[in-house]
């Protein structure tokens, strides 16, 4: 009980320096405003990255190097769906471009899903009890991913042109425009986050998974069958990977380069939080959105442009001096 | 000790011979090694020493070309031997390995660019200080860290490792991401000069750095560091204190990396963030896992059979059924094909299942497999 005050302890400090950084940086309060709201979005893309690798770590021992190339294939899913002349065709079928992106969406998903699943099912189900071959494996896996990427949707990055409504829209707060796409995207973040929480927190299935994540072996003792538990997981963790993607490339576009960017930040954010703790990925996550962006404007004033990158780097290591598990993590 | 001291100076020829043999094979290389340049000029045609023009040597021909490879060769090999010290040896993963590798590399770069009067002087200046900063980086990182266990001391050094990129990639005086080439340095080492003499350079820090492993691995030392890698509470409760031998060991592998990046940046004459990018921690990692974690050679044969991969398959092109197919273009996918592929047809690395299956045969050969049945995989 304790630790976990302290815990808290430590977040409240970290979150309370950074919003008086914002503040102090900030010359009015709408721009302190963007300033929050562009930190909760990369927070969010970085959870959603962070969270199948936290989950799929703290059940599995794999740390699953692909993450970040499933990130990757989800921006150029959706991509290719919503927009005219690519693999998927379908502007003529769906002629309306809000539906089409709720198409995207559940195109990328899919396609995340499947390929999660044949990497678990094929590749890396023989090598559980090799656990530092998997990185050497997925890492393999991540290449294959976007040699295939090269291959379909060839090496020039895409910028995102067919706008939809969410996109295009603004809202206005404190004479400050802001954009709407961005609030949805933090919208659906902690929307996501609080459905994965109840689905580890309440169903059956999500208590399994706890224990697993506790002791693997028990679980197997007590007649559930792990490796169905392990599949699911797995899948989970790259669909949910791609949803990020297919939700960041209306901003980010899709590149080959999409995914690594993403993965270092997101393997900081996991031991940030604490290994295991879905709770404090989901913190560390946003914590390290909003330092990313106070880190930028702070960068701006002050003409020391290599501060916004070096944050949740030093955010990590300071973190992990003064606790040697993470925010959340146990001292096993 | 003076029993065994009289018995080897009585037998010295025996003993000779005998160490003669059992190391055949590396001598063998060894001795491949130094005469490579010169066999490969004979083959070729081409002078080892690069062509004559007037007064000087231009680097051109087969030779000169075939020795550039083979230091690149050397680098990493030492490189991923001193991963595999930390990684194979002491089981302590670090993903930061760049870390040490690029920053001598930068030091080297900058006091040849800054300490103006001798090349000599800045030449010397840059190696003591590189391979002191990377001993210093390690003592600090793993005073800091060691304490942490597995996976986040990996993400420590990773954390550290990529400010450090960073930094690097953004500061005015390492200038920026274009990094910058060196102008000047001493003739007798400058690989655009004299490459034949750097060669023999690289190849001798090469030897030296395995003999380190080899002699510290059978040392008691060693054996300390591979009781700490198969079970570190253990080794506690038997009254070794792990952490200092684990000090020991990041200080040596970090110092020996950075002699690996001191000959990088050397060979290419350019310093560039690109040294300290996650690349150079990735590559030894998975080198020395494809050859072998915890094996002598496993680092060496990885090393070397993926960068002769690399050279010979890159540039090559096949044809299939009226389809040319350029490997450069598909290089990633044969690459990540082939990282599966050793993971799943080797699972002890090239070198650790070859001498598995080597043992299981002589087993099966001599009829007394208990006996060798738990054979280390160390050797």
């Amino acid at each position: 009980m304790r630790s976990s005050r302290n815990s808290w302890l430590t977040v409240v400090v970290l979150f309370a320096a950074l919003i008086v950084l914002a503040l102090l940086s900030a010359n009015s309060l709408g721009s302190f405003g963007i300033t929050i709201l562009s930190g909760l979005f990369q927070g969010m893309l970085l959870f959603l990255v962070a969270s199948g690798l936290s989950i799929v770590f703290g059940l599995m021992d794999v740390l699953n190097l692909a993450q970040g190339a499933y990130f990757m294939i989800g921006a150029y899913v959706a991509y290719d769906i919503q927009h005219a002349g690519g693999l998927i065709d379908v502007t003529a079928a769906i002629p309306d471009p809000n539906i089409r992106f709720v198409f995207a969406v559940i195109g990328a998903i899919l396609v995340g899903a499947g390929l999660g699943m044949l990497l678990e099912r094929g590749l890396l189900r023989p090598l559980y009890s090799r656990p530092i071959f998997q990185l050497v494996l997925t890492f393999g896996f991540s290449l294959v991913l976007i040699e295939i990427v090269k291959a379909v949707w060839s090496t020039t990055p895409y910028s995102w042109t067919e706008m939809f409504g969410i996109r295009e829209g603004f809202f206005e707060l404190f004479g400050q425009r802001f954009s709407t796409y961005r609030l949805f995207v933090v919208g659906a973040g902690f929307a996501l986050i609080i459905v994965i929480g109840l689905l580890l927190q309440r169903t059956r299935t999500g208590i399994i998974i706890r224990a697993g994540v506790e002791d693997r072996e028990m679980v197997q003792a007590l007649g559930i069958n792990i490796k169905m538990i392990f599949t699911l997981v797995f899948t989970l963790g790259c669909a949910v990977a791609a949803l990020g993607g297919a939700i960041a490339a209306p901003f980010l576009g899709a590149s080959i380069t999409l995914g690594n960017a993403f993965l270092l930040q997101a393997v900081a954010v996991v031991v940030l939080g604490g290994m295991g703790s879905y709770g404090g990925t989901a913190v560390a996550s946003i914590l390290v959105g909003l330092a990313i962006s106070v880190a930028q404007d702070v960068a701006i004033g002050t003409n020391f442009a290599a501060l916004s990158s070096i944050t949740p780097m030093l955010l990590l290591v300071l973190v992990l001096l003064l606790r040697p598990s993470g925010l959340f993590g146990s001292s096993r | 000790m003076s029993v065994t001291g009289t018995l080897k100076t009585t037998s010295a020829g025996f003993q000779w011979s005998a160490w003669l043999k059992s190391n055949s094979i590396p001598l063998f290389i060894l001795a491949f090694l130094i005469a490579f340049p010169f066999i490969v000029g004979q083959m070729t045609g081409s002078s080892p020493y690069g062509e004559v023009r007037g007064e000087r040597f231009i680097m051109r021909g087969a030779s000169v070309r075939w020795q550039s490879v083979l230091i690149e060769i050397f680098i990493l090999g030492i490189l991923t031997m001193s991963y595999n010290l930390l990684f194979g040896f002491t089981g302590v993963i670090s993903f930061g390995h760049a870390l040490f590798f690029g920053s001598a590399g930068y030091i080297l770069g900058l006091s040849l660019e800054y300490v103006a009067i001798d090349t000599s002087l800045g030449l010397a200046l840059g190696v003591t200080l590189g391979i002191l900063f990377c001993g210093l980086m390690g003592l600090l990182v793993g005073a800091a860290t060691l304490r942490l266990k597995g996976v986040y001391f990996a993400i420590f050094t990773l954390a550290v490792a990529e400010m450090f990129y960073i930094f690097a990639s953004r500061w005015q005086l390492t200038r920026a991401e274009d990094g910058f080439a060196i102008s000047a340095l001493p003739a007798w080492i400058d690989p655009a000069q004299s490459r034949l003499n750097f060669y023999y350079i690289a190849l001798v820090l090469f030897a030296l750095t395995f003999l380190f492993i080899k002699r510290l691995v059978h040392s008691p030392t060693g054996a300390v560091l591979k009781a700490i890698r198969e079970n570190e509470d253990r080794a506690q409760t038997l009254g070794f204190d792990t952490l200092r031998y684990k000090l020991f060991a990041i200080v040596a592998s970090a110092m020996l990396a950075g002699v690996a990046g001191l000959l990088q940046v050397i060979l290419n004459k350019k310093v560039g963030p690109e040294l300290l990018s996650i690349d150079y921690t990735v590559n030894p990692l998975l080198m020395t896992i494809i050859g072998g974690i915890g094996t002598l050679w496993g680092p060496i044969v990885g090393s070397s059979s993926l960068f002769m991969l690399d050279i010979f398959l890159r540039d090559s092109q096949f044809t299939v059924g009226g389809i040319t197919v350029n490997m450069a273009n598909i290089w990633g996918l044969l690459l990540g094909s082939i990282f599966i592929a050793a993971v799943m047809v080797f699972p002890r690395g090239i070198v650790g299942t070859s001498q598995q299956l080597w043992l299981r045969l002589r087993a099966k050969g001599a009829e007394s497999p208990p006996k060798l049945h738990g054979a280390p995989p160390d050797q």
